[in-house]
């Protein structure tokens, strides 16, 4: 096999007959399908998108919602150094009185 | 405010159309309408035939546009490519082979009456070996051939790697060399 064997091959195959499409071909698919009904069909990842769609916030909604979260984590996960000190003030407290009623 | 359909691209207007709007579709089948038949008159070789396909595929995208799932990353011309394709190859099983009208054939107004009697002959030929070819290699030679479709898109269409294209190709002109010998 030659090159001009393939050549020629290349250029038989790039110049194959071909026919154009009516011009009214797309028009027809378009007015054919009007009013023809889609099947829906249930998309879990769709309806998920739909669903932040409705819940959507805007930025400063989303910047307030993280700030809290974040409060409230470190709210919960710092344990008060006070706590402590409060409550043996409390349990002096108490001690006192007992002692108080011990007396009477 | 008028929607400018044209600057959406194929995978948001199929986004609208999975929405039903039907402009969205109808901007689709403005765009892609001919280059889905090119190819399907390649395979089938007339011009009727060739539109009912393309008239189908298109018709099952609006009635079942969820068919369509842009996670998979994959072109809508790839894809859409691969449908007309497979409808193709149904219609050949259901229907017997088109005859080749002579009134197609390209027409050169320069040549003369021989030459012009002689490039039909030849073309005729061609065709009738293209469709003698395994189902694959008639595939990547109507893919590859095709304007637009580049080797790799054509792989992807197929569902193989761009080698097995390449060798596809290879083994299809080889073979169409063979049986062109007196032509070329």
């Amino acid at each position: 096999m030659n090159q001009n064997d393939d050549d020629k091959l290349d250029s038989m195959l790039r110049l194959r007959r071909s026919q154009a499409a009516s011009p009214d071909l797309a028009a027809r698919i378009i007015l054919k399908t009007q009013g023809v009904p889609q099947i829906q069909r249930f998309r879990l990842w769709q309806s998920l998108r739909q669903l932040f769609i409705e819940l959507h916030l805007p930025k400063p909604g989303y910047v307030l919602a993280a700030a809290l979260v974040l409060g409230m984590f470190l709210g919960f996960s710092t344990v008060p150094q006070g706590s402590s000190t409060t409550d043996s003030h409390s349990l002096n407290a108490q001690s006192f009185l007992t002692d108080d009623e011990g007396l009477l | 405010m008028a929607v400018a359909w044209p600057e959406k691209d194929d995978h948001e207007l199929l986004a609208l159309v999975q929405d039903g709007s039907h402009p969205a579709f109808a901007e689709l089948v403005q765009r892609h309408t001919e280059r889905f038949y090119r190819l399907a008159f390649r395979y089938l070789q007339n011009k009727e035939a060739a539109e009912d396909v393309v008239q189908d595929a298109l018709v099952k995208l609006w009635e079942d546009p969820g068919k369509w799932q842009a996670e998979k990353n994959t072109k809508f011309t790839t894809w859409f490519y691969r449908v007309v394709v497979n409808l193709c190859l149904d219609y050949r099983k259901r229907k017997r082979p088109v005859q080749l009208n002579d009134e197609m054939a390209l027409i050169d107004e320069r040549e003369t009456a021989d030459q012009a009697m002689m490039r039909r002959e030849e073309q005729a030929a061609l065709e009738q070996e293209i469709a003698a070819l395994p189902e694959r290699q008639r595939t990547a030679l109507n893919l590859c051939f095709d304007e637009g479709v580049s080797n790799q898109e054509a792989a992807d269409i197929m569902g193989m790697n761009l080698k097995a294209l390449q060798s596809l190709l290879m083994r299809a002109k080889t073979t169409l060399k063979e049986r062109m010998k007196s032509y070329l």
